[in-house]
């Protein structure tokens, strides 16, 4: 045994050691090879389409988060690919999932000079070091050359930079924050579904008497990701389009509505509303929850279309909806937006043989048929819209659509405006929010506070 | 084998010991029976039905099948081996030579390099990280199209990051060991490299074989350093791969554990192959000869 | 005192110097920079500092009366004295009773070292599953049982408990592999002489395997400790962010919630050093307790 599995290794070794050297003759083969089909390709090119001086093939380096189960990883590298053979350009694609490290990573790339050329990111807060360190383009600055980037964007939607109102990146698909009901629990409780014109109130009443049925009316882990409910319940005390704007004190009108909002949630709690273990219970916990039947609604982005599409079969149980509203706001005032771009990096711009290639790239990823494939159900700044085929799409992505679509008005995240480690208080604070340890004004004021301070 | 171990029959004693190690046994190989039996099921089921073994209709190769065709996977288990090998001899010969001079040499200063060997233990990647990528940054060795400079830009940092674990823990060993056998090759007129290499490696091999163990299983699993300095696709280490693969929301469970299926198996054939170096009798035949 | 051999100084240097020069360019030197952040304002792990902070110590400061940090420290306490307990001592008897047994030793020498091998993304699923509040394996025992009502495992009053046992679990392996490996490197003719002088299977253990295993044993207790001092990962996966309020975090964790989830990476610093300092006193004192032997 211990023989067998000796030579197994030994084995493994020389195989891999073997297959290093192999592998780097492969590579300065497959290199030279692409070399040689990209130089055919561009004669190709210039004997046939272009009547202007014959481009050089370029190689550039891009980072998105176009990776790992995002969505859309496969159609970017497919995309990718077709821009490669389009262009005989090449792509670094050094793309990873977005997670806390890939924000470390990027960051600590512009700042150590090893920045890519062409960067899908964050347009809020998270970008504000690249804008204030001039490392990245503004849309302005590249329009003064080529007139034509990102013209099929409606450019009040592009996601400007909260640094100076400007835009700097050409945003892809975007998204949208809706309530999804599991209609078998409102089946089983007898209750109305909600819909457009449901006010909160009666959302109120719906949700005790699914209570009352024995269900959890709202599937929400507070102390995760209390997010969604942030968002809405504020939403719901400031005026429409006025949503995310910062409180510059606990007294003024936005103050006031972060308040009455934080205060709306800590009354659900009261009431038995959220999961029994929605102070102790992870995301995940309480989305499956859901999921199995067990709680009647969930607020979450329109990511969440696909997370359902996957974790049920039964995926005609589930539809989405608006949040019930109040005040001023109409149920159909959503939240939603596009929180990030592609960026062209001030590297890539000054330097001559890359400026056109990173241009190109950006406007071929970012055309309307493209878009339209990544987007699907979620929101995007296409002056034309999207162009979906919906037959190919699950009856909740339709619903999705259909809800986006009914929108009255779309409105930024507030959180976007607030850097992550000003949230604490209210954000990891939740729970200590809601079981009433610490007061909710104070919190807001320790916000306050922590913005001031930056 | 003990000879003495083997005395008249099993007394109650031996009983209760079977017993107790049985159970323990059990705990730790239900996780890994776990983790596989997932691996052959549908996503949707590991949550709500994770306990039980497929059969028939819920087995499912599926998630094997997506990892594989999806990615290159031999080609980064080919970075994941040379990464981790490497990381592995250079810290057994490096900390080797550093545990036997902190042992066996008096010196001035001897303590404080002690207690810098200990703090080594505890720097958190996390603070050490971005100072690293920077100098690395400038030599060159990251964020470049070359493989080789890039594994190797993985391997540095963890040959430091496992340094002094494996110092400490060589320590250990090296004090236990008597000093009589390496007199003797002294006065056979070896000098300090020799009896280095010839009494005092041969007598520590099981401490080396289990310092070789974890120091290629934290090379290995080490996600963090590789996040920094593997950037493109065919660099990715295997641990990389899988983890960009089951990344993101919506987990998929039935990815991940086949992933983590696919990540357990190298380590094991490792842990297999240097445990036969882990047993009795060294020290005692080295004395007779 | 040592015999003539290592008389003579000048192999220290080419002993030293090639794991000293790994350690002084990725460990030091990073860590001093760590030190220098730890007096400097930082929002970004990757950013520029933006200057000092106004006293220089201000985190330092902070971190006195930060209720957070006091619960991490008391938290690290508590898993350091169940790591050593649970861990260093299940792992040490483990040890003896299976290099005391004759068949299977290679089987359970195996078995015990798997927990270490499952990443932590795993065992944390996994252990999720298990304590889930509705409901998991320990909630459905319970019901089989008949007891009526579920328990929420991770609940202020269950956390802490529920957090130990998986981490304390996972590393008994690893302790149990350094063990078992002094234990075989300790000489089979003591053992031998032993039996002709007519003491038992316990005698031999309590007056050969342990007292030769001393120095093992130490290391281990160092390796505890320190390990207690910067845990992360399964616990990260269980009670992500100190959760249930803030009630779960250890130095590692905090650490890594403030350098990453609050993206104050200063303060994140100042943690880290603190960790170090705090490791290094803790493992003089274990080294003054259990103090090693040379032979």
């Amino acid at each position: 045994m211990k023989k067998v599995i000796s030579i197994m290794l030994v084995l493994v070794l020389t195989f891999s050691l073997a297959a290093c050297g192999k592998d780097k003759n492969n590579a300065k083969n497959t290199s030279t090879s692409t070399d040689k089909t990209e130089t055919t390709e561009t004669t190709d090119k210039t004997e046939t389409t272009t009547p202007e001086e014959p481009k050089k093939p370029v190689s550039i380096n891009v980072t998105t988060t176009y990776a790992g189960n995002d969505g859309n990883a496969q159609n970017f590298q497919d995309a990718v690919k077709a821009w490669e053979k389009e262009t005989g350009n090449k792509v670094n694609d050094s793309s990873a999932t977005s997670d806390e490290t890939f924000k470390a990573r990027v960051l600590a790339d512009f700042e150590a000079g090893a920045e890519p050329d062409v960067l899908f990111f964050f347009n809020g807060v998270d970008s504000n070091t690249l804008i204030e360190g001039n490392k990245v383009v503004s849309i302005d600055e590249i329009r003064a050359e080529y007139p034509d980037y990102a013209s099929n964007m409606k450019d009040a939607m592009m996601g400007a930079s909260p640094v100076d109102g400007k835009n700097y990146s050409v945003p892809v698909n975007g998204y949208w924050e809706g309530m999804f009901v599991n209609k078998t629990v409102i089946e089983a409780a007898g209750v109305k579904m909600p819909d457009a014109t449901t006010t909160w109130d009666e959302f109120l009443d719906i949700c005790q008497k699914i209570k009352d049925a024995g269900f959890t009316p709202i599937a929400a882990s507070l102390a995760t990701v209390p997010h969604y409910w942030f968002e809405y319940s504020i939403y719901n005390f400031s005026e429409t389009g006025k949503h995310n704007t910062l409180a510059k004190e606990v007294s003024d009108k936005q103050g006031e509505a972060w308040f009455n909002g934080l205060s709306d949630i800590k009354d659900l709690y009261e009431k038995g509303f959220f999961p029994d273990n929605t102070l102790t219970g992870t995301d995940d916990d309480t989305v499956q929850a859901f999921i199995e039947g067990k709680s009647a609604f969930l607020i979450d982005g329109s990511w969440k279309v696909g997370g359902i599409e996957g974790l049920t079969d039964k995926v005609d149980d589930f539809t989405v909806t608006y949040v019930p509203g109040k005040n001023a706001r109409k149920s159909t005032d959503i939240i939603g937006g596009l929180s990030s771009g592609y960026y062209i990096t001030r590297k890539a711009w000054d330097d001559p043989d890359k400026r056109a290639a990173a241009v190109d790239f950006i406007t071929y990823m970012t055309r309307d048929e493209l878009v339209s494939q990544f987007a699907q159900y979620s929101a995007t700044a296409l002056k034309n819209g999207v162009t979906v085929d919906e037959s190919q799409l699950s009856s909740l992505a339709q619903e999705g659509i259909k809800m986006a679509a009914g929108a009255t008005s779309m409105t930024g995240a507030l959180q976007d405006l607030i850097p992550t480690e000003c949230r604490v208080p209210v954000f990891d604070g939740m729970p200590n929010l809601v079981s009433g340890t610490v007061d909710i004004k104070d919190a807001i004021q320790q916000v306050l506070d922590l913005l001031a301070a930056r | 084998m003990s000879k003495s171990g083997k005395r008249k029959k099993p007394s109650i004693g031996k009983m209760i010991a079977y017993v107790f190690l049985s159970l323990w046994a059990i705990t730790t190989l239900y996780p890994l029976v776990w983790v596989v039996i997932n691996a052959f099921k549908d996503r949707r089921l590991i949550l709500t039905d994770s306990f039980t073994i497929p059969v028939g209709a819920k087995a499912t190769l599926d998630n094997f099948r997506l990892a594989f065709n999806k990615l290159n996977i031999l080609g980064a288990y080919k970075n994941s081996l040379i990464i981790s090998c490497t990381v592995m001899f250079v810290v057994m010969l490096f900390a080797g030579f550093a545990a036997f001079a902190l042992v066996r040499y008096h010196f001035r200063g001897k303590q404080f390099l002690y207690n810098l060997v200990i703090a080594g233990m505890m720097f958190p990647i996390f603070s050490t990280i971005i100072p690293v990528f920077r100098m690395m940054n400038s030599w060159g060795i990251v964020n470049t199209e070359s493989t080789a400079l890039s594994l190797m830009a993985t391997a540095l940092p963890q040959i430091a990051g496992n340094m002094s674990f494996a110092i400490v823990v060589l320590i250990g060993y090296i004090k236990s060991l008597p000093i009589d056998l390496e007199e003797a090759a002294y006065i056979e007129g070896c000098n300090v490299y020799k009896i280095y290499f010839k009494v005092v490696v041969p007598l520590t091999k099981p401490s080396f074989a289990t310092v070789a163990i974890f120091t290629f299983l934290w090379s290995y699993n080490d996600l963090f350093t590789q996040m920094f300095t593997l950037r493109l696709k065919n660099q990715w280490a295997i641990t990389r791969l899988l983890g960009e693969l089951t990344s993101m929301e919506g987990t998929n469970y039935g990815l991940m554990a086949s992933a983590v299926t696919l990540v357990i198996i190298p380590v094991l054939i490792i842990y297999l192959c240097l445990q036969k170096y882990i047993v009795k009798g060294l020290t005692a035949g080295a004395l007779k000869g | 005192m040592n015999s003539n051999i290592y008389k003579k100084k000048t192999p220290i240097f080419v002993f030293l110097i090639p794991a000293f020069i790994f350690m002084t360019i990725f460990l030091y030197y990073p860590f001093i920079r760590n030190i220098v952040n730890s007096f400097q304002s930082i929002t970004g792990l990757g950013t520029a500092a933006k200057g000092f902070n106004e006293p220089w110590y201000a985190n330092y400061k902070t971190m006195i009366e930060d209720p957070n940090m006091r619960i991490a420290i008391k938290n690290t306490i508590i898993m350091i004295i169940a790591t050593l307990v649970g861990q260093v001592g299940m792992a040490l008897l483990l040890a003896l009773l299976v290099d005391n047994i004759g068949r299977g030793k290679k089987f359970f020498q195996t078995v015990y070292f798997l927990p270490i091998v499952i990443s932590a993304t795993a065992l944390g699923l996994l252990f999720n599953l298990i304590f889930l509040y509705d409901k998991g394996m320990l909630n459905q025992f319970l019901e089989i049982l008949g007891f009526s009502g579920l328990i929420d495992w991770k609940d202020q009053h269950h956390a802490m408990m529920t957090l130990l046992i998986p981490v304390m679990w996972q590393y008994v392996g690893f302790y149990f592999v350094i063990l078992i490996t002094g234990l075989n490197t300790i000489s089979e003719e003591l053992y031998e002489a032993a039996v002709v002088d007519g003491a038992t299977k316990l005698q031999q253990v309590f007056y050969i395997s342990i007292p030769l295993l001393r120095n093992v044993v130490c290391t281990c207790i160092i390796l505890a400790v320190t390990g207690a001092l910067k845990v992360f990962d399964l616990p990260w996966i269980m009670f992500p962010k100190g959760m249930p309020v803030n009630s779960t975090f250890l130095t590692g964790t905090y650490m890594y919630y403030q350098t990453f989830n609050s993206n104050n990476v200063d303060y994140g610093s100042a943690i880290a050093v603190v960790i170090v300092v705090l490791g290094i006193i803790l493992s003089k004192v274990a080294n003054k307790l259990f103090k090693e032997k040379d032979y």
